[in-house]
């Protein structure tokens, strides 16, 4: 990560200091920390950020070609219906786990579809994008539960099945860093994996060049020989994937589907898009803020679990708060300069 | 040429409302249901008697008070995706107004109408302040204001459903509301005999479009506005102070937000629930508005739209097997291909209807 | 596609355009234009802002269809689709709004759309060699820039930038749109330095201008537009700036002064050791003292970019000041808002009018309103009154001319020379004190120019105090009672236009005192009678 910028020189002390004091506050009160901060807590905080950090470097790309798709959680929603759905019409009662990877697999294909259609509509039929991404949200707080009263006769479903964890033998014995990395869902890693190969990509290779110029200066972009759209084209469609994949994380996770209320995706395509405006568009710093809200949500349960009581409704509000913090304070976040904006080639 | 964009914009609300209601009866037909009787039920929850049109109205009222509030913005070149936190925090403050003023007031018709005015104010005040926040972020603190009303939506859902649920919770109620506000705060009922629409609710719809569109056509400030989002260099040159007009426009619009939030807690619901169980009426205002060209005026027909199929969807709830969650992703549909005029535009130049081009 | 030009000549142009029209509705923008640009050769197209030279180049770099006459590149006839297809010929256009993205370094732009790669990632070292490879052949003076993000360059790199991209992209000729327009003199110097370094190495430049001498100092051949059609074809080694003014216009420059018919009166509007800071935040102006007085026009010369801009805006109330002081009519308005100054009788005709001075969606009567919004009986007590302010669109169309007489019209259908009578028109119509104009017949056409010199005079007559910045000088030598030059933020001198010639202006305008500062012509009058400084900051720069 480039640290010389002092936007993120910022972000990264205001993250730490976060951390820092919850751990003051903890001391100061005399909570037993030791109890809080677990292994295993940190093994679900990245469990946790899992699908946040997936569905955020998927809106991220979206948004530096210039296309904000705020249709995150609803394409988030299909995926995790989809993924229940298809893992029980292929595995039936009990599904293995490779029901489960096929079952993944399809429903990120779904995705994709699904977003080729809503590329074509945003890109090809200049669609207002705030417009269409709520309408996005709608469509899959309506479908994804009609699908599972459809498949379940209930908008949630029986116990399915969920991702067992992978031990790399040996390195799994290595204290607190061997459980937390090499003896956990293959899901956690696969996301690591992802954030790292999006920083590369997006810095390092030409499409990513291409990417970045796409959402500031189309024009330079074009002048340069490079068909805009079809680079806008392949960025929107990769945030539906990521976001169907953050979907199906999120299912293999929890091992069943949930389709009442807000759905279990329940926001967390929405603090996708918080995390990558806290990490400043960076994919490596949208992993750190999807992790530093992961933990803040597990960290809740940390407290229960030693009976000190907080108001969750309140903590739960923090990453939109900072987020509105970090927008006002340092205007070093940057929106793409033709963000929303549709490109007509003068050919 | 005005004429000719009004009824385009006809022809694009009936087009997308067709489209999004073939794609519901495909899927309809598609589980196992009968699309046929799916269709019925839509057109009778929505029209099929009083209470059918009452419930319709109701609706309606909210859609157009929301789709207004976002109309003001974006005329002011202003994007408030926030109107659902606005309504949200207007209603809540206009419920918790009442319980407290109630005791000092009396009872009967007299502080009925006090109560349900006082009420009104601090829910316009409250929808106001709330809006002014991003309006003055975004002035002064240069926040793009898209991401901030989306995250202050957000903010208010937690907070005024933390509250419901705790300090402002009814004495002895189980579900997280809280209490009711008095009896004798309500609305008469004219016209139709239900408890959750009175028309002068629709009244007050009605006064406040008027107003709004006689504002933004007929006052300084209104010209001010409009100008500023058409070209705010422009705007500047004539002497117009930008960032003081985009706080006062978002000031504005929450402030109509305000007034949909008050209407909602006082004629429909009489007390104040966890928000995350409220309709999304802020949010589906945005393609309200989009639909009527953000004229105020135009919201009106639009809002009804919207408050019919809402209205379809209650029926469908209660009165067939069709699982509820159906309409509401119809009215997503809905409410996408409003966002995509260009695409029916396109279809009616290659079939050769749309006319002019 | 390529088809052979016949041509006995030996050696074959790089590009020659022959007989190009192109049309955009009834209006024929380029009619029957021929150019030939020879190898190894500077051409200058020369002509008045909306003279076709900008659509000239657009077709020639694939951004339009020409819709009769063909394009010849190195003796191929050409039809080119994009520019992609335009650059893939090796033409190259460097236009006036630079094609950066602003985040990425210097050396990313440079290489974008072109990057090499290994293994899958960009190249970076190899990409930098090949860039400083050519940055050290060409003279090119940006290496230490390769690594910073663009946004943080001044405009005369960022231009540098964008010559060095299209050289890397294999351009051998260059089209430079209007590349001087943003650049101070001395930036001015090092482009032309470049340009003889390329000129040298064999590549070909069209160099699209309108200042004269830019076009005889740089270029070998000219070639003048005029109203869409070629005005005539020159060597620039025997040209001289007399004819190439008479060919742009079409008539010898008439330097005749109107007399003044009224005495000129008291200092209306005083500036003192004004600061002002730009949209980046550097200093745009710095340090100018200036009186404007009843019935005068003060003439405000430069090339653009030299604060002219940030001092209108500051005089108007539309920016901000560092510090300085600016009064009116003995009262500090330093800090009062452009609401205020409207109110007190600054009007105004502003740079860009199609941003600034007209909504282009509105139509004349609701543009009418533009400025009047507080008052009477326009508007009352915040209440718009619309058949007043009809009458008052009605007046202002009737009075200035605007064609066509319908003030329903929306405004964006007017062509640029009734946009402008309008805004002049409605500015006028503020009874005003003090008139401020930026560029006010820019990109209008000369009956329109004629109209508003007019009315200015006029104003002038009528006692106005009238300010106005131009980069035409014969516009500036023409109006002026006195002369203001303006060079990198600060007032070089005031002169008084009998006594100078246009090369004085003209050497004024590079930031060069004039000789003899003794018998100088300055403009001795200047001050108004209450111990204003010294007009004259010549002495110090």
């Amino acid at each position: 990560m480039d640290l010389s910028d002092r936007g993120t020189q910022l972000r990264l002390g205001a993250a730490v200091g976060t951390v820092l004091l919850v751990l003051a506050i903890a001391l100061a009160r005399g909570w037993p920390l030791a109890d809080i901060v677990t292994v295993g807590f940190v093994e679900r905080t990245l469990q946790a950020a899992t699908p946040i950090a997936l569905a955020s470097i998927g809106g991220l790309y979206a948004e530096k070609s210039g296309v904000f798709n705020i249709g995150l959680e609803g394409f988030m929603i299909f995926g995790a219906a989809n993924t229940g759905a298809l893992v029980w019409i292929i595995g039936g009662e009990s599904p293995t786990q490779a029901d489960l990877w096929v079952a993944m697999g399809l429903a990120v294909a779904l995705s994709i579809a699904y977003t080729v259609l809503f590329a074509v509509l945003l890109i090809r039929y200049k669609a207002n994008q705030i417009v269409a991404g709520l309408a996005v949200w709608f469509i899959g707080l309506g479908f994804g539960p009609f699908t599972a009263v459809l498949v379940w006769g209930n908008r949630n479903s029986p116990g399915l099945v969920s991702m067992t964890d992978v031990t790399v033998p040996g390195l799994a014995e290595i204290p607190v860093v061997g459980p937390v990395l090499f003896d956990t869902s293959p899901l956690v890693l696969l996301t690591i994996l992802v954030a790292v190969a999006a920083w590369v990509f997006l810095y390092r290779t030409r499409y990513g060049y291409w990417l970045q110029a796409a959402g500031e200066n189309p024009e330079a972009l074009d002048t340069a020989g490079v068909n805009v759209n079809r680079v806008r084209y392949a960025a929107v469609i990769f945030s539906g994937a990521m976001a169907g994949l953050a979907g199906a994380v999120l299912l293999a996770h929890a091992g069943s589907f949930t389709g009442t209320g807000q759905t279990m995706v329940n926001g967390r395509g929405w603090i996708g898009i918080v995390a990558y405006l806290f990490g400043n568009y960076n994919p490596l710093g949208a992993a750190a803020a999807a992790l530093l809200f992961g933990g803040l949500d597990m960290l809740q349960i940390q407290f229960q679990t030693v009976g000190i009581q907080f108001p969750n409704r309140l903590v739960n509000l923090f990453p939109y708060a900072a987020v509105v913090v970090v927008l006002t304070v340092w205007s070093s976040t940057r929106m793409p300069s033709a963000l929303g904006e549709p490109y007509e080639s003068e050919d | 040429m005005l004429n000719a964009s009004v009824g385009e914009r006809i022809a694009i609300a009936a087009a997308s409302t067709t489209l999004a209601i073939l794609i519901g009866l495909l899927v309809v037909a598609f589980a196992g249901y009968d699309p046929a009787q799916f269709l019925g039920n839509v057109v009778v929850g929505a029209f099929g008697d009083a209470n059918a049109l009452a419930r319709t109205l109701k609706f309606t009222t909210l859609f157009i008070l929301t789709g207004v509030a976002v109309a003001i913005a974006f005329r002011a070149g202003v994007f408030n995706i926030g109107v659902q936190g606005q309504f949200v925090v207007g209603g809540f403050a206009t419920v918790v107004a009442i319980l407290q003023l109630a005791p000092f007031l009396p009872t009967g018709a007299t502080g009925g109408v006090l109560l349900m005015l006082l009420g009104t104010v601090a829910g316009v005040i409250a929808g106001g302040a709330y809006g002014a926040l991003p309006g003055i972020l975004k002035a002064y603190g240069d926040a793009n204001e898209i991401v901030t009303t989306i995250m202050l939506n957000f903010i208010a859902t937690g907070v005024v459903g933390y509250l419901v649920d705790g300090p402002f919770r009814g004495e002895g109620n189980r579900a997280p509301n809280t209490a009711r506000i008095p009896e004798y705060v309500s609305l008469p009922r004219v016209v139709f005999d239900v408890p959750d629409f009175s028309v002068v609710g629709l009244a007050v719809t009605l006064a406040v479009v008027v107003g709004i569109a006689w504002v933004l056509a007929r006052t300084r400030f209104g010209y001010d506005m409009v100008t500023s989002g058409h070209q705010v260099a422009a705007a500047a040159f004539s002497g117009v102070n930008a960032k003081r007009t985009v706080v006062a426009t978002m000031t504005l619009s929450g402030m109509v937000a305000g007034v949909a939030g008050a209407l909602f807690a006082i004629m429909i619901q009489g007390y104040y629930s966890d928000p995350a169980g409220i309709g999304t009426y802020g949010f589906d205002a945005i393609a309200v508005s989009l639909l009527a060209a953000n004229n105020p005026l135009g919201v009106v027909p639009a809002g009804f739209l919207f408050g019919a199929l809402d209205s379809a969807g209650s029926h469908i709830r209660i009165n067939s097997d069709v699982p509820v969650q159906l309409i509401d992703g119809i009215i997503g549909l809905v409410v996408l291909f409003v966002a995509v005029p260009e695409l029916f535009r396109m279809a009616a130049e290659r079939t050769g209807l749309g006319g002019e081009n | 596609m390529a088809e052979s030009e016949q041509d006995d000549d030996q050696t074959v142009p790089d590009v020659r355009l022959r007989g190009i029209t192109k049309r955009f509705g009834d209006v024929v923008a380029n009619d029957g234009v021929d150019l030939t640009l020879e190898k190894g050769s500077v051409h200058a197209l020369l002509g008045e802002n909306g003279s076709g030279k900008t659509t000239l180049m657009s077709v020639l770099y694939g951004l339009y269809d020409q819709d009769d006459g063909d394009i010849f590149v190195r003796g191929d006839r050409q039809a080119f689709d994009s520019p992609r297809d335009a650059m893939d010929a090796g033409i190259g256009m460097i236009h006036q709004h630079f094609q950066l993205v602003e985040p990425m370094t210097v050396l990313q732009n440079i290489v974008l759309g072109h990057e090499p790669t290994e293994r899958g990632l960009v190249d970076i070292e190899s990409a930098r060699a090949d860039v400083e490879a050519i940055t050290e052949r060409y003279g090119f003076d940006i290496d230490e820039y390769l690594d910073v993000p663009v946004r943080d360059l001044d405009v005369g790199v960022q231009q540098r930038v964008e010559i060095v991209k299209s050289l890397y992209r294999g351009a051998e000729i260059l089209v430079l749109d209007e590349p001087t327009a943003v650049l101070t003199p001395q930036e001015v110097e090092g482009l032309f330095d470049v340009m003889a370094e390329l000129t040298a190495s064999g590549h070909s430049l069209i160099f699209i201008t309108h200042k004269l001498d830019e076009a005889l100092t740089a270029a070998d051949d000219i070639t003048v537009l005029r109203d869409g059609e070629v005005a005539g074809t020159v060597d620039a080694a025997n040209a001289t700036e007399q004819e190439l003014a008479r060919l742009m216009v079409g008539r010898e420059i008439d330097f005749d002064r109107k007399p003044r018919e009224t005495a000129i009166g008291d200092s209306v509007l005083e500036v003192t050791d004004l600061h002002v800071s730009g949209d980046r935040g550097l200093k745009q102006v710095r340090g100018v003292d200036f009186a404007v007085r009843e019935g005068e026009i003060l003439g405000i010369a430069g090339v653009q970019g030299n604060g002219q801009t940030e001092l209108v805006e500051a005089l108007t109330g539309l920016r901000p000041v560092e510090s300085g002081t600016v009064r009116f009519d003995d009262e500090d308005i330093t800090g009062t808002s452009r609401r205020d100054r409207i109110e007190k009788g600054i009007a105004y005709i502003p740079e860009d009018r199609q941003e600034e001075g007209i909504v282009m969606d509105y139509d004349l009567i609701r543009n009418s309103l533009l400025g009047f919004q507080t008052t009477e009986p326009y508007v009352e007590r915040g209440v718009i009154d619309w058949a007043a302010v009809r009458d008052h669109a009605e007046g202002i169309v009737e009075e200035y001319d605007v064609q066509p007489p319908d003030a329903t019209t929306e405004a964006a259908s007017l062509s640029g020379g009734n946009q402008q009578k309008f805004v002049v028109g409605r500015e006028i119509e503020h009874e005003p004190t003090v008139m401020v104009a930026s560029h006010p017949t820019r990109g209008v056409d000369i009956g329109s120019i004629e109209f508003i010199h007019d009315r200015l005079l006029e104003l002038r007559d009528a006692g106005l105090a009238v300010a106005f910045v131009s980069s035409k000088l014969e516009e500036i030598q023409t109006l002026s009672d006195r002369i203001a030059v303006m060079y990198e933020g600060e007032f070089v001198d005031i002169v008084d236009p009998e006594a100078v010639t246009e090369e004085d202006i003209g050497l004024l305008m590079t930031g060069a005192a004039l000789d003899g500062s003794a018998d100088r012509p300055a403009a001795k009058d200047g001050w108004s009678d209450g111990g204003r400084p010294a007009s004259d900051r010549g002495d110090e720069s």
